[in-house]
């Protein structure tokens, strides 16, 4: 939540979710903080849903599940999952963390989550798979992957 | 005082069907690339010297007017393409 609020450029796609009833406004965007919205999961609002936080690099995928008042609930990586080196940077790797952290969040009884990734790593896809796959709802996509406005400069290229 | 360098950009998708992430997931994809930010994030991953960036831009530049050339030139002539005009004769 403090991420959206922290973006500069916001784009929201807003489309009514399946258990809300339909009626006119049906967008991709979710509910904006301060607007009132008749969306409701679980009986909560949209702010008070926990978040995932997945960090998709490119060697590791680590998943954080946070309550939306920023209390922890979940924590697992590839790494906790026992694979080690260049196997924790696979799709496969992310999803089983994935697993491991819905597994772990439900036992603290959470069913509805939103999502924010950061990063473009193989886990990107198949962490928000795996939370599926263990039993967590996810309701909103975010991204959140951090861009430089010409900020820290990067290593120098690779030479292939 | 210290000045954030970077700014985050949010893109947030709702999802319509519970249970079913890979729609929004193409969603939020296709919202990212269709700004140009998902490639932006690959090419800052290493630096790209100034000269290289300034081929590459000219490259990039050329490519697009060929291509916006191309597709003009191949609408025009599609316009010969049609229902038989002289039918019967």
């Amino acid at each position: 939540m403090q991420a959206l609020q922290d973006a500069a450029a916001k784009q929201k796609v807003e489309e009514k979710a399946a258990p809300a009833p339909s009626s006119s406004s049906s967008s991709i965007y979710p509910p904006v903080p301060g607007q009132e919205s008749p969306l409701r999961w679980a009986g909560k609002k949209f702010e008070e849903i926990p978040i995932a936080h997945i960090k998709a690099s490119y060697n590791n995928t680590q998943i954080q599940v946070v309550s939306a008042a920023n209390q922890p609930l979940a924590r697992t990586s590839c790494g906790t999952e026992g694979f080690k080196n260049a196997r924790k940077g696979t799709g496969i790797a992310a999803q089983t963390a994935g697993i491991a952290a819905a597994a772990k969040a439900t036992a603290k009884g959470v069913t509805h989550i939103r999502v924010v990734v950061k990063g473009l790593g193989p886990g990107r896809l198949s962490a928000i798979q795996g939370l599926t796959m263990g039993g967590l709802e996810v309701i909103s996509i975010t991204d959140n992957t951090p861009i430089p406005h010409n900020g820290c400069r990067p290593r120098k290229a690779r030479r292939l | 005082m210290p000045r954030p360098a970077l700014l985050r950009s949010a893109v947030a998708v709702l999802s319509p069907f519970p249970g079913h992430t890979l729609f929004s997931n193409q969603c939020a994809a296709r919202i990212l690339t269709m700004d140009g930010l998902i490639e932006d994030i690959k090419r800052r991953r290493y630096y790209e010297k100034p000269c290289r960036r300034r081929q590459r831009e000219s490259y990039e530049t050329c490519r697009r007017i060929y291509n916006m050339e191309m597709t003009r030139k191949i609408n025009f002539l599609m316009r010969k393409n049609r229902a038989d005009p002289w039918q019967g004769c």
